[in-house]
């Protein structure tokens, strides 16, 4: 029986550096599937049946996923851009293909509808300022008491203004078949910003 | 402890928020997470107190030392984050009613928090397997132990 991709230890050497003898043939069990290589565009997600009759997402193509600003607590679907930085490879940033750790840059709108709710701000010219909205006097007063209690990262609000917001994926595309994360914030975004600067140059 | 500039992923603590509103106002390093692994086990201070993120050390991320606890003498510090730990043992003969001296190495991971050096006596604790070789993580250390080469010191524990 021919089987691609296969799981088991029996093909590498021991920690010795003496070959396993292999006296079996390849399992079911311990077979593997390609890998999704989820790029960026329409929405296509594939049904795989795994062992056991359980069910696995692949996701072949996304273009959205649920991002989390954890400071805020405020998590919505934001479309994704593109992809920004890969610790694997720049072939993968190239490629703008999707996986889990990779650095990608989102829709900004989602999170601009969030902070003229709550605090009645909005990003004009860089800066921000109040909403042009129409709020009544109650909204209005609320969100002048959050406004005092508002607290952004420095590093994030640089970028929110220039509208980047960039997040990590922190789900696994081919497993789950959808690709949500969180919205990058202080030290972790200020090591990334230096690694896609470097990366540029 | 590598600086985090050389590294390709931001290393993130385990069970720690990086950014909530109390830290980006005050600055602050965010609390730090260690466990007691148990067995009556004390946590080092630098793992409670230290700044290193290390996702295999048994009290600063989610490993749990279960299983065998074993001693041995180190005789490698030489790979990032592990080391080569030597079990000594006795094995018998039963034609010649005698015992012959054999010995294992086995890979153990070391986590920042301890300062270990070769000869030195080391616990370790059985994990789940954190790489192809290492299922053990080191949970305490005797310092300065063994004289002489540890490679070919017979010590039975």
């Amino acid at each position: 029986k021919t089987m691609g991709i296969s799981r088991d230890r029996r093909h590498k050497r021991r920690a010795t550096g003496g070959r396993m003898p292999i006296h079996k043939g390849k399992r079911k069990f311990e077979s593997g599937r390609p890998a999704s290589n989820t790029k960026l565009g329409a929405a296509r997600v594939r049904t795989v049946r795994c062992m056991g009759g359980n069910t696995k997402k692949r996701a072949l193509r996304l273009d959205s996923g649920s991002f989390a600003l954890s400071s805020e607590g405020f998590c919505a679907t934001a479309r994704i851009t593109n992809v920004v930085y890969n610790a694997v490879s720049n072939e993968l940033v190239r490629t703008n293909t999707l996986t889990k750790g990779c650095i990608v840059q989102i829709d900004p709108s989602g999170l601009k509808t969030f902070f003229s709710k709550k605090y009645g701000l909005m990003v004009k010219s860089q800066e921000l300022v109040d909403t042009e909205f129409k709020c009544s006097a109650e909204q209005k007063a609320k969100h002048l008491l959050a406004r005092e209690t508002r607290v952004t990262c420095p590093v994030f609000e640089g970028l929110f203004l220039q509208n980047k917001v960039f997040a990590r994926v922190s789900s696994r595309p081919g497993q789950t078949g959808t690709c949500d994360g969180y919205v990058l914030e202080g030290k972790e975004l200020s090591f990334y910003i230096k690694k896609m600067t470097e990366r540029k140059k | 402890m590598d600086n985090i500039a050389q590294l390709k992923s931001f290393p993130r603590p385990y069970r720690t928020t990086l950014t909530t509103k109390e830290l980006i106002k005050s600055g602050a390093a965010p609390a730090r997470y260690s466990k007691n692994i148990g067995i009556g086990f004390a946590t080092p201070d630098a793992a409670k107190t230290g700044t290193y993120v290390d996702k295999k050390c048994p009290w600063t991320s989610n490993v749990s030392i279960r299983g065998k606890i074993l001693k041995g003498i180190v005789i490698s510090t030489k790979m990032t984050r592990t080391i080569v730990v030597r079990r000594n043992y006795l094995h018998f003969v039963s034609k010649y009613r005698r015992f012959e001296k054999r010995h294992s190495n086995i890979s153990v991971h070391l986590s920042p928090a301890m300062d270990v050096t070769d000869g030195d006596i080391v616990t370790i604790g059985e994990c789940r397997p954190l790489s192809k070789t290492v299922r053990f993580n080191v949970i305490k250390v005797q310092k300065n132990h063994v004289f002489g080469n540890p490679r070919k010191i017979f010590k039975l524990f």
